[in-house]
């Protein structure tokens, strides 16, 4: 799914990464886990925690913070983002809960992870960063 | 291999981190010595100093140092690796085996070496 302007007024999962906060569109967002210990992949970038094994798949864990260069904070939580394609668990420090999003929406860079960031938004009385899921997943599997 | 299953792998450990071959690709398991300066680490895969304590051998002659290893008979179902992560270690990533309760990363030695000789090598 894209995220554009005329959707700024869905539901979303709100979460924190770090000192920023994100938003997902809720009809992706599966399910919080709480990951156990990570099998890190060879070769893999430093945003990329590792993998866990969940439910016969394997789910790569991407710390957010770390991918779009905020800082990172240690946490064994996560956003499960089920696509068509593949799973995501994206660490969240802390999770606000579903909340209506609004904003315009616009890319929040030109380039790299920022064009699948979407703001400035507005979602459960916090400044976020709307993630576009599909674009984020094409992004990451092209070597971020 | 036979579709989605692997039968025999080299339970690997680079540093503190679980890697695994299929055994097909390795044709002799040697000390470090006899390949000093040429052999690669899977440590630099990991981001550590290279070090090994082990050298596996290919068929076509490129060697990959490991810290521990041990030789695994069984029949495992490979798991598929996300696109997400299948292009990291130069492609080399088959998937992933779960062996005693843990994942380990499949990966082919031939390109698993290709990839490091590409990487930085720090203290290879």
């Amino acid at each position: 799914m894209g995220v554009s302007e005329s959707e700024g007024r869905q539901s979303y999962l709100v979460f924190a990464c770090g000192n920023s906060w994100y938003a997902v569109p809720a009809e992706s967002a599966a399910e919080v886990v709480t990951f156990p210990e990570l099998t890190r992949v060879p070769g893999a970038p430093a945003y990329l925690l590792g993998v866990f094994a969940h439910r016969g798949e394997v789910i790569p864990v991407v710390d957010m913070g770390l991918l779009v260069g905020t800082g990172s904070q240690s946490t064994r939580r996560a956003v499960l983002v089920r696509l068509s394609r593949g799973s995501l668990a994206l660490t969240a420090s802390t999770v606000a809960g579903v909340s209506l999003v609004s904003g315009s929406l616009e890319p929040l860079g030109a380039s790299g992870v920022h064009v699948h960031l979407r703001g400035p938004a507005k979602g459960a009385q916090r400044d976020v960063a709307v993630i576009d899921p599909d674009g984020l997943f094409d992004h990451l599997s092209q070597g971020a | 291999m036979h579709g989605l299953r692997v039968s025999g792998t080299l339970l690997c450990h680079a540093g503190t981190h679980r890697i695994a071959f299929p055994a097909v690709d390795v044709a002799v398991i040697d000390a470090p010595g006899l390949h000093a300066g040429r052999s690669r680490s899977a440590r630099q895969a990991f981001g550590e100093p290279a070090g090994a304590s082990r050298v596996l051998l290919a068929p076509s002659g490129e060697t990959v140092g490991v810290d521990t290893l041990e030789i695994d008979a069984e029949v495992h179902r490979v798991l598929p690796a996300s696109p997400v992560v299948k292009w990291m270690g130069g492609g080399s990533l088959l998937g992933f085996i779960f062996v005693r309760g843990v994942l380990w990363p499949l990966v082919r030695l031939v390109e698993f070496e290709h990839f490091l000789a590409g990487a930085p090598r720090e203290a290879a």
